[in-house]
């Protein structure tokens, strides 16, 4: 699995491409800089969607009208943040595919999305049911307090990257060297 | 300023961040999150005033729920901002996108607390001229860009 996914890496770092984001001098800055700063618009309307939720922000607007406004923003975000996040992994592929904090970083990805999902579902079959003021339903709380842990866990992840600590040249212990992933290829 | 700025890189706070590489990370990360919850408040409440976001809730209710948070995220940077200056003090001395940021900073929070909230506060804001509030979400969109993208960038400078 590891072999095929640094094989991956190599490939997309073969591309001219890729280096030469790499080694640009604005444009790697400035899309990091989009990716960073789409936070405000991504993790901000999500944090203040979990916040109502949880009766913690517009608790006396009804829910489904703070999640219905604050939807498209969000997912305007989010999708400006998976594309500068796909070119910023293309920019540096190898490094990143064995780094332990993108990999952290992924799975947090996934268990925030199986989160929203499940989210989503609950809410759809207790939209007849919901409080028009304060705090929702318990089950609906613990998934607006997961998807806020999970969240902060990417974005704390994704910072790290920066971070060269556990890169596969240093002298790692056995336990990070196989979280990284590092193989030698033959 | 610069005795400041020499005094605080010889204080208790930057030889604990640089003795503790981690606990400068643990706190960057908590600026980071504070950022994306001010950013969040800005947006929302400067996109309501613009008539372009939730507009089927009062642009007052906007504004008072939008406020608390941003006070509690201001809060959090400002502190984990003083504590991440302290660790790299002399360099961001001799940083300009670090004297931008902070200028724009500094005319940010004056904004916010003399002028806008003042404003959205005297009044019902239909009875507000809708150029002025306009004018002033633009003003306020602009200038905490302006903090956060000066930010982003003291780090590649």
């Amino acid at each position: 699995m590891n072999e095929l996914l640094v094989r991956f890496a190599t490939w997309l770092d073969g591309f001219e491409a890729s280096t030469a984001l790499h080694e640009s001098i604005y444009m790697y800055s400035w899309i990091e800089t989009t990716h960073v700063l789409t936070l405000m618009v991504f993790l901000g309307m999500l944090m203040l969607i979990d916040l109502r939720m949880l009766g913690l922000a517009f608790a006396d607007v009804p829910a489904p009208r703070i999640a219905a406004a604050l939807d498209k923003p969000m997912v305007i975000g989010f999708v400006v943040m998976v594309i500068t996040g796909f070119v910023l992994f293309f920019a540096i592929p190898e490094r990143t595919t064995n780094s332990i904090w993108f990999r952290l970083k992924v799975v947090l990805l996934i268990a925030a999305g199986i989160n929203a999902w499940l989210f989503r579902r609950r809410i759809r079959s207790l939209e007849q049911t919901l409080p028009e003021r304060g705090p929702m339903p318990k089950p609906l709380r613990l998934g607006a307090a997961l998807s806020l842990a999970f969240w902060a866990g990417v974005v704390v992840f994704g910072r790290a990257i920066a971070y060269d600590w556990f890169d596969c040249h240093k002298d790692l212990t056995p336990f990070m060297s196989w979280l990284a992933g590092c193989v030698e290829l033959s | 300023m610069l005795e400041f700025f020499t005094w605080i890189d010889n204080s208790m706070l930057a030889s604990m961040a640089k003795a503790y590489g981690g606990v400068f990370v643990v706190v960057q990360m908590f600026h980071l999150l504070a950022l994306a919850l001010l950013g969040g408040c800005v947006l929302l409440a400067d996109l309501r005033l613009l008539g372009v976001l939730m507009t089927a809730v009062p642009s007052e209710t906007v504004a008072r729920e939008t406020d608390r948070w941003f006070n509690l995220a201001l809060l959090v940077i400002v502190l984990s901002g003083i504590f991440m200056t302290g660790a790299v003090a002399m360099k961001l001395y001799y940083n300009e996108m670090f004297w931008a940021k902070m200028t724009a900073l500094a005319v940010g929070v004056l904004f916010v607390y003399t002028v806008r909230r003042p404003l959205l506060r005297s009044a019902a804001h239909v009875s507000l001229s809708p150029l002025a509030l306009r004018g002033m979400a633009l003003a306020s969109l602009v200038t905490w860009f302006t903090v956060a993208a000066c930010g982003r960038w003291i780090g590649f400078s």
